[in-house]
Order: structure tokens, then C-alpha cells, then sequence
């Protein structure tokens, strides 16, 4: 499929992950906080940063503004000036699902289309201002339903692989991102467990629909090291982290299972290292490590996948292009720079 | 007077209908009775109250909404998305006219494509004079970079959009040629389909003639041209990007004839040859339906500057690697300064009388019709050659004495650049308007496809002036379309 086809199918399916994971990450904190004392600041501080808009916030709505609930959740749902809100992430979803309508099945646009003309009309602001639970939930919710449309309308070829991928890649980072909401609400002093712990560690896993799902695991306590190894190792369930590179490890090799033969690809090789490590390693030495530390490594590692996948598919540079034809021919000019739907 | 609420809304539809003064009517003659194609339809949705008729409306804008069937107006960096207006009264032409429509598109069709073949071969009819020379090879439209280059299978025209008008006496007339990248088809395809949608009874009482096989036929041509005979993995369709106003439309015709999409930056030429930069590695390309204008099409040749286009095409064109569905140049036969001049080459190549007749026009360039036109302006209809979209016009019977000044200046200073028509009083037909059923005018847009034969779509775009009293159908001044149905079966 065309390189530029591809790119979008994966930031589309990135984007809509972003949408979902965001929903229910202001939704469980705003539950979260209504029984549990914490300084307003460990509260609402932490999303923001995982969310990687800690500069822009401090910089455009003022430090002031960060501990406040209601600040930070219009923030990440509205604001339009960047985007990583739920608003800026839906807009990115449709335009980049509008560019590539000729792969995508008519409910597949019709999904995404109507929660785009639904979050942009009047009835989500009502809803987001009398019932916040439900404005979010609504949102997940219509994220799974698009996932579960693409699987049941689109062709399972290469346009829905590279949705999957990305969508995997996403989860990777996410979940690493938001197992590390704890890290950035923590005083920098060494602290012994509270009360308030559990309920935090029950919040991340909430964040991530898998508190049913964590406790099924027999052996599982509530405690931090149990749920970040649930989150980190579990090779079942949807939202870990190994789970979802085996998944990408699967999807990769339906894709070099198409390329010309003796072709080397270093997203492959990026991915396979990556999984590789999180394969050698257990709770035991997560804790050793300090588990901000493995998942920056994770978070980090999974940008650079993204890059290799960037320059091996979706916008692989016309030289290498040649190269790989074995056209005997140099080309002197780049291609094209592509537009700004990139933003990471 | 006092009618009750319900009595209204089981009001016939077309009750009080009156037709456009001066004007031919679509739906009835001048004593107000049903033309014989029409009556069957009219009787169908008057069957169905204005009650119902209004609950569908209602369903086709959003569902046009929903699909994203919509095209985007830009005012400084924000683009607002809006459903193209459609009435649900269908535009009528039976039979029996259209045939006679369709056979006078196949000739002038050939001759245009003829006429481009002859312009960037030997010139013939320059040569002979039946065209002024500096006409032709000083028109804005006239592509030097392509003299001498013959497409694949001489074929120029693959698309063609050719607008016609009914005059006052319900005869078809040529207003326009659009043989560049005419746009609107998927309007054609896509009303057609909310058509069947919303009134499944009336299409199966009468017997509309189907436009479904538009892409089919596309398609074929396309296939026809392939300078190697590729299969379908080596066509696509180039557009500008997803914020053109057409989008739209780009990426519904690459659907529905199967190709790829791609825009500028997909592709790459090297040693001459055009390739799509794909997911494993290059893939050759040879028949580009291009919805990029020429001016765009090549940085090495046209535009440096434009970011939307593929550097080295022409070469690859020039070489005969690559077929271009419309080839490069064509505006030169379609250029307003030339339309007076279409039914000389019917006659010229084909030996032929124009089937269908055209407006009669006044060319600046010309001293004498020059000097008519300026001393008549307030009964002549003015288009600059080189715009479209109803843009640069003057509508002489309404425009201020200032506008008309203003454009006497402009016509004096380039008279080249210059047409004048009398203002055709060109049909009505009704369109459903706030205030009930009211005649609104029309214009019809028929494509027409070359490949190995040439095939014209039956009925077409019809595009409505939704305004009261106006006489401009573009879609980017308040603009509707309509579903045209062309009924009565085989004559």
C-alpha cells in the first residue's frame, strides 16, 4: 500500500487509542479524588505530565491552574490550541480518517465522524457539565466501538494491520505512561505506604479496565510492585505491556512476510530488542532497577520503534527506496516532507 | 382562507406552482399542464403530502452530513465543511431529448479531441486559418512544454464536463466546455443513491435510466490508455491533498473505480518512469487520473513552487511512459476565447453540423465585436477567459453602472481576455423552498468518457440557482444540485 496510506491508518488508529485512554484516565482520577486526601497537586500534576503537556500547561494556563481538577480536565478534553486533548486527538483521528476514506469501510468513517460531530455539538458540552462520568465513559466506549467496527467491516490487510500496530505501539506507551502517574505524584522524600497508596494503585489499574482482570490473578495483592508486574509482564491482558509488543511482534511479521526477499528491517530488529529485554526481566529486578527508570527505558525504546517503523513504512526516505528496487540510479533530491499530522 | 394545519401538510406538493416568466419551464407547458415525460413523476410526489416530503429532506441533509458527502469553504485558516445543497425534486429530460443530447456531445467531443491533437501536432487548422492563429497559441490555456507530444492512444478528452442550458424555447444549448478536470460526478452518483434511498416506489414506476456504471466505464478508459497494459495496481487517481475543496469527491472516485489515491508526494519519477512509493518498496505506475490542475502537475516544467505535484512527470509523459487522464494542455480547447470557434472545427474535422447549437458570442479580440460589446454591456452577459466558478463575470442587465464601468476599463485594456453573450433565459424548473414549490433555474452538467469508445453518462449534474431571480448555479455562490433523471426508457 502507498507509504503515505499507511502512515495514516497508523496515527488514525493511534489517535482514536489516545482518545480512550485519556477518557478514562480524567475519568477514574475524577472519581478517584472524591474519597481519597491527597494534596490537591498529587492528584491532577501527575496527568498532566504523563500526558507530556506539563510546559505548555505552565506556560498558557499558569502554574496556578495545575492542582485544580477543573483546569486540568478542560485542558486535556477542550483545549484546541494543542494536540494531545481529547478534542485536539478526535480532530487528528477524523482528518487523518477523511485522507484515507478509499481504505476504510463506510461505518468505519461513520463512527468516527459522529463522535467527532457529537463532541463538537451541543449535547457533549451539556453532558460533560451535568454528568462527567458519562461524558467520558461515552467517549471510551465509542473508541472500542470503532476498534470493533474496523474488525468486523474493513479488509484484514495491510491498512488494518498498520491500524493494529499502531494501536499496540500506543498501548505500550500509554500504559507505561500511566503506571507512571505514581512516580510523578510521590514527595521526592522516601515514603513508607498509606491508605491512600491502594487506592491509587486501584486507580491506575482502573485507568486501564483492568482491576477485574488483575485480581483474577490469584496470587495478586494490591500492592505497587504486584500491579506494575500485572501491567508490565501479563502476556493476556489487553493493556500490558508485553502483551501488547507480542501482539506488535505478530502484526511486524505479517508485514516483512511481504517484503522482497533478503530485505532488512531495523524496526524489526528495534522491536525485537525491546521485547527482548522486557522478556528478561521480572518484579524482582523491576524493583532493583526503580520502576520510573524501566519505564522511561520503555517509553523511550518505544519512540525510537516508532521511528524505525516511520523510516522502514510510512515514510521511508526515496533513497533507501531506490536502493531496495536495486535501481542503480542516485537520486540527489529528498522527498517531499510530509504534513504535520506526525506530531508525536 | 383558514386552512387547517393538517389540511396544509397534506397539501399537494406542487399546488400554486408557477413557472419563471420568459423562461422555459422543466414541468409544464405554458398552460401549466405536466410535459407527457414529467406527469408520471409530478403525480408520485404529489402523492406523498409536504408533511413526508419534508421528513425526508430532512433525512438526506444529515445523512449527507453524517457520510461526509461535503465540500470546504476556506476564510483565512479555518475550513468550514458544508454539505453541497440537494433538492429532492428530481430534473426531468425525457428520452427522446436525451438522445439527441448525447449524440451531439459524442461530436463535439471528437472534434475538441481532435482539435488538441491537430493544436499539439501539425496545426493544421491554424495553417488554414480557420482559427486566428495568436487565438490559440496566445491563450493562457496553450501548453508549449507538451507541442508534439502524443498521449497514449491519442486520446486527450478522456473526461469531459459539458454544461448545457435550455433556452426559452426548451432547446439544449452549449454553454461551456470543461475538458480540463471537470468536477461533480460524485454529486451525480451520490444523489442518485439517496434518491433510490428516499423514494424507493417512484424509481420503481418509472424507468429512470441508471448512472451506476460511471465508474465502470472510467475504469475501462483507463485501462484503454495504459501505455504498457498494466492491470489496476498501476492506475491511480492524484489529487492535490484533503484540503482541495474536491476531496471529497477524489477519494469516493478512487473508491468506486478501485484504484489508489494518492497525492504528489506518493509518487516519484526516476529514468523517466513514474513510481508509487509504497509500503514494499516502489511500484510502477502507468495511467494518473489527475485532479491536479497543469499549472501544478510538474515543478521542473510549470510552478517551481508547487508542492503538489510529481518533478520529472512531464518527462515521463513526453517519454510515453505514463498516461494522463485528462492529458496536459487540453484548456486550450475549452478556453472561453475558443468556444466561439467550436462549431468551425465540427465542421473542419468531421465535415458535420453541430448537433447541438451553442450561444451566440461576442469575441473582444475581434475590433468589430469589441466595439458592440462595450457600447451593449447592459444587455450582455461578460466572462473573463480565463476564470470559472461564475467568478470575473459581469451580468450586464444587473449590474450598477459602476460595475459596468469598471469592466468597460478592464475590456478596453484586454480585449483578449474577453467574451460577451447575451444573457440566456435559461429554463426553470420547481425546487422545493421555504415557501413551497417555487421554479428555480437550472443548468446540466452530462459527463463524457473517452477510451476506446466514447460513452456519455446518462443525464448528469444538474445544478440549481437556489436563489430567487438568480441566474448563478456554482456551488461556491449559493448553489444547489439536483437528482436528473432521464425517463421513458430506450427511444
Amino acid at each position: 500500500m502507498i507509504c503515505r496510506v499507511a502512515e495514516s491508518c497508523f496515527w488514525l488508529a493511534r489517535y482514536v487509542e489516545r482518545v480512550d485512554t485519556l477518557a478514562r484516565l480524567l475519568a477514574v482520577n475524577n472519581s478517584f479524588q472524591l474519597d481519597v486526601h491527597m494534596p490537591q497537586a498529587e492528584v491532577w500534576r501527575p496527568i498532566v505530565i504523563v500526558a507530556g503537556q506539563e510546559e505548555d500547561f505552565l506556560e498558557r494556563i499558569g502554574a496556578a491552574a495545575i492542582d485544580d481538577g477543573e483546569a486540568v480536565q478542560d485542558y486535556l478534553t477542550w483545549d484546541r490550541s494543542h494536540p494531545s486533548s481529547i478534542h485536539g486527538c478526535l480532530r487528528w483521528a477524523r482528518e487523518n480518517a477523511r485522507t484515507i476514506r478509499e481504505v476504510m469501510s463506510v461505518e468505519m468513517w461513520g463512527a468516527i465522524n459522529d463522535t467527532w460531530l457529537w463532541l463538537t455539538g451541543r449535547s457533549a458540552r451539556r453532558l460533560y457539565q451535568r454528568e462527567r462520568d458519562a461524558f467520558y465513559d461515552h467517549l471510551s466506549k465509542q473508541c472500542m466501538l470503532f476498534h470493533g467496527i474496523c474488525y468486523s467491516t474493513m479488509l484484514h490487510e495491510e491498512p488494518f494491520v498498520f491500524m493494529k500496530l499502531g494501536r499496540a505501539v500506543e498501548r505500550v506507551g500509554q500504559t507505561a505512561r500511566i503506571l507512571d502517574v505514581k512516580h510523578h505524584s510521590l514527595r521526592e522524600e522516601e515514603r513508607e505506604e498509606e491508605p491512600a497508596d491502594a487506592a491509587q494503585w486501584l486507580a491506575t489499574l482502573r485507568s486501564c479496565s483492568g482491576v477485574d482482570t488483575f485480581f483474577q490473578r490469584g496470587d495478586n495483592t494490591l500492592t505497587g510492585p504486584a500491579v506494575a508486574e500485572f501491567l508490565l509482564f501479563d502476556r493476556t491482558f489487553p493493556r500490558a505491556v508485553l502483551h501488547n509488543l507480542d501482539r506488535a511482534r505478530g502484526l511486524m511479521a505479517r508485514l516483512v512476510e511481504s517484503d522482497p526477499p533478503g530485505l532488512r528491517r531495523p524496526s524489526w530488529q528495534r522491536l525485537e530488542r525491546l521485547r527482548g529485554s522486557l522478556l528478561q526481566m521480572d518484579g524482582g529486578i523491576v524493583q532493583d532497577v526503580g520502576l520510573h527508570k524501566v519505564l522511561t527505558q520503555v517509553v523511550d525504546d518505544t519512540a525510537t520503534l516508532c521511528e524505525a517503523i516511520h523510516a522502514d513504512y510510512l515514510d521511508p526516505p526515496v533513497e533507501d527506496l531506490l536502493r531496495d528496487a536495486r535501481i542503480p540510479h542516485i537520486v540527489q533530491r529528498q522527498s517531499q516532507s510530509q504534513a504535520s499530522r506526525k506530531t508525536a | 382562507m383558514a386552512r387547517t394545519r393538517s389540511a396544509t401538510e397534506r397539501a399537494l406538493l406542487f399546488e400554486g406552482y408557477e413557472p419563471l416568466e420568459g423562461a422555459f419551464d422543466e414541468f409544464v407547458d405554458a398552460k401549466g399542464v405536466p410535459h407527457p415525460a414529467v406527469a408520471a413523476v409530478v403525480r408520485r410526489f404529489d402523492e406523498l403530502g409536504r408533511a413526508e416530503f419534508r421528513r425526508r429532506k430532512k433525512l438526506a441533509d444529515t445523512t449527507f452530513l453524517r457520510s461526509g458527502v461535503t465540500f470546504s469553504i476556506y476564510s483565512g485558516d479555518t475550513a468550514t465543511e458544508r454539505i453541497f445543497p440537494f433538492d429532492l425534486i428530481p430534473r426531468v429530460v425525457s428520452a427522446r431529448e436525451w438522445e439527441r443530447v448525447r449524440k451531439g456531445l459524442e461530436q463535439r467531443i471528437r472534434a475538441l479531441n481532435l482539435f488538441l491533437a491537430d493544436v499539439y501536432g501539425d496545426q493544421r487548422i491554424l495553417k488554414e486559418g480557420r482559427i486566428p492563429r495568436e487565438l490559440v497559441l496566445g491563450s493562457k490555456a496553450y501548453c508549449k512544454p507538451v507541442q508534439g507530444i502524443r498521449p497514449p492512444g491519442g486520446v486527450y478528452i478522456h473526461i469531459a464536463g459539458v454544461d448545457l442550458i435550455r433556452d426559452a424555447s426548451g432547446a439544449f444549448v452549449v454553454l461551456e466546455d470543461n475538458v480540463r478536470t471537470p468536477s461533480g460526478v460524485s454529486y451525480v452518483l451520490e444523489n442518485r443513491d439517496m434518491m433510490k434511498k428516499l423514494f424507493p416506489s417512484v424509481f420503481r414506476e418509472c424507468p429512470v435510466a441508471p448512472v451506476e456504471m460511471y465508474p465502470t466505464k472510467l475504469r475501462e478508459a483507463m485501462a484503454a490508455v495504459a501505455p504498457q497494459g498494466g492491470g489496476e495496481r498501476q492506475r491511480v487517481l492524484l489529487t492535490p491533498g484533503p484540503y482541495n475543496s474536491a476531496y471529497f469527491e477524489h477519494s469516493f472516485l478512487a473508491r468506486r473505480i478501485g484504484c489508489e489515491l494518492v497525492q504528489g508526494g506518493d509518487l516519484f519519477v526516476d529514468g523517466d518512469r513514474v513510481y508509487a512509493k509504497t509500503t514494499h518498496g516502489l511500484r510502477p505506475v502507468e495511467v494518473i487520473y489527475r485532479r491536479v490542475d497543469d499549472g501544478f502537475l510538474d515543478p521542473e516544467v510549470f510552478r517551481g513552487d508547487s508542492l503538489v505535484g510529481v518533478p520529472g512527470l512531464v518527462r515521463a509523459y513526453a517519454a510515453g511512459n505514463v498516461a494522463l487522464v485528462n492529458a496536459i494542455g487540453n484548456g486550450v480547447a475549452d478556453d472561453k476565447g475558443i468556444y466561439p470557434y467550436v462549431p468551425d472545427m465540427i465542421d473542419f474535422y468531421l465535415g458535420e453540423k453541430p448537433i447541438l447549437p451553442q450561444v451566440p458570442t461576442y469575441v473582444c479580440a475581434r475590433e468589430k465585436d469589441c466595439a458592440y460589446v462595450v457600447d451593449h454591456l447592459d444587455e450582455l452577459v461578460v466572462k473573463a477567459v480565463n476564470e470559472a466558478g461564475g467568478y470575473g463575470m459581469l451580468m450586464g442587465p444587473t449590474a450598477s453602472r459602476r460595475e459596468r464601468a469598471d469592466f468597460r476599463e478592464r475590456i478596453r485594456k484586454d480585449p483578449r481576455n474577453y467574451i460577451a453573450q447575451p444573457r440566456v433565459e435559461f429554463s426553470g424548473t420547481p425546487t422545493w423552498t421555504r415557501t413551497g414549490m417555487q421554479p428555480r433555474r437550472v443548468d446540466l452538467r452530462p459527463f463524457v468518457i473517452t477510451g476506446r469508445h466514447t460513452w456519455v453518462l446518462p443525464g448528469g449534474l444538474t445544478r440549481v440557482a437556489l436563489v430567487k431571480g438568480s441566474y448563478v448555479v456554482n456551488s461556491s455562490q449559493g448553489g444547489g444540485s439536483k437528482d436528473t433523471w432521464v425517463v421513458g426508457g430506450a427511444a
